[in-house]
């Protein structure tokens, strides 16, 4: 341990986490050509876990489906929206990040119509790495 | 004692600077480099704006965000209802219309400079251009209204003056759906006081919409190691019919 480091420089590992944390929970409009608040509700994430049917790497939003199965055992599927392909290329994502078959975990925020529709904001990709999908707040891979 | 607490509290204040210097730089998700070289000039002498550039946010959600703290935007009244009355899913830009001027999208936009001619490549929303002739042409006498209207632009000293008018009244200002009409001309002014960013002033005056011109106020950071990307906003656009309801950011 080195006596000569400042208090400062000793707890700035402290502080970059403080604030990387309270930057990842500021309420997060995502890369959109449209109001997010319009569409979704901030006050109702969700956790969806479940199987890739199919991965759209297209504008205005990339997009992914997920095969969720409820209390009941009937299978639901799930859209599930991302930024851009540009916004999440360089949050780390790929067109070929999601493949059909993969299973994910979805931190998604909940459309507020009512279907089964929801707003990513991190997704737990199959090889277990968690990217940030949508939020502004996001700074990429967590 | 004293000494070394002022000593801690300088350290502590630099150390939360650096880091939110830091933080900031990815807000995007790209490189912004830190403001540190000096602007550049073209073989004319003239500032260089060629390169890719972030949005400014507050040019997004609500355009009164724009504006100097504690001014509001003076809405004549029909205006103002119209506000209020606009839902988000009939917002152009979220059924892939253009963003029309001043209202940026979240997404990068290059800067193509030439002596006699500046254009503005958008990548969103949507997919398309401005160009600002620098050749000492004046306007069409009635020109077509358009969602980005007849642009001129010259050098007053190192700001690019830009003069446009011609627009349609299709395009909203923002999310908020704050609207103008086709008396709007939009004068920009735009400064490189580093190399780093951009400055702007954006003086809106339509008399159809607004009792009084009025001044919007953004910046726009430089992107390095990013490039504009193919967007088709048409491609895969689902949102507008899970739209139920309203911008209300300030």
């Amino acid at each position: 341990m080195n006596a000569k480091l400042s208090p400062a420089v000793l707890f700035a590992p402290v502080l970059m986490a403080a604030i990387i944390s309270a930057s990842l929970l500021m309420p997060a409009p995502a890369f959109a050509h449209h109001s997010f608040e319009a569409e979704y509700d901030s006050n109702k994430p969700i956790t969806i876990s479940g199987v890739v049917t199919k991965f759209e790497w297209t504008n205005p939003h990339a997009r992914f489906y997920v095969d969720v199965k409820d209390e009941q055992g009937n299978v639901i599927n799930w859209n599930l929206e991302l930024a851009s392909p540009n916004a999440l290329v360089h949050q780390g994502w790929k067109r070929t990040s999601l493949k059909v078959g993969d299973r994910v975990t979805v931190d998604a925020w909940l459309a507020k119509d009512g279907s089964r529709f929801a707003n990513a904001k991190s997704v737990v990709l199959a090889d277990g790495t968690k990217v940030g999908a949508a939020s502004s707040g996001d700074t990429g891979k967590q | 004692m004293h000494k070394r607490a002022s000593g801690f509290l300088l350290n502590f204040l630099a150390t939360v600077a650096a880091i939110s210097l830091v933080l900031s730089s990815c807000a995007f998700g790209q490189t912004a480099t830190p403001a540190s070289k000096p602007t550049l000039r073209t073989a004319d002498g003239h500032p260089d704006f060629n390169g890719l550039w972030g949005p400014d946010r507050t040019f997004i959600y609500n355009i009164e965000s724009t504006l100097k703290k504690g001014e509001t935007l003076p809405l004549q009244p029909w205006a103002e209802k119209l506000t209020k009355e606009r839902v988000s899913k009939d917002d152009p830009e979220a059924n892939c219309l253009p963003a029309g001027v001043p209202r940026m999208a979240p997404y990068p936009w290059k800067i193509l400079q030439q002596p006699k001619l500046v254009v503005f490549l958008f990548e969103g929303n949507i997919h398309t251009y401005r160009q600002i002739f620098m050749d000492g042409r004046g306007h069409p006498e009635d020109p077509d209204p358009t969602w980005y209207g007849h642009s001129i632009g010259k050098w007053d000293g190192d700001t690019l003056v830009v003069d446009t008018v011609g627009f349609n009244d299709k395009f909203w200002f923002d999310f908020a759906g704050h609207p103008h009409t086709e008396k709007l001309h939009v004068t920009e002014r735009y400064r490189r006081p580093d190399y780093s960013h951009l400055e702007f002033e954006v003086v809106i005056d339509d008399p159809g919409a607004y009792t009084r011109p009025f001044t919007m106020y953004g910046h726009a950071p430089l992107l390095e190691n990013s490039e504009i990307m193919e967007y088709i906003c048409n491609e895969n656009n689902q949102d507008v019919s899970h739209i139920v309801g309203k911008e209300s950011r300030k």
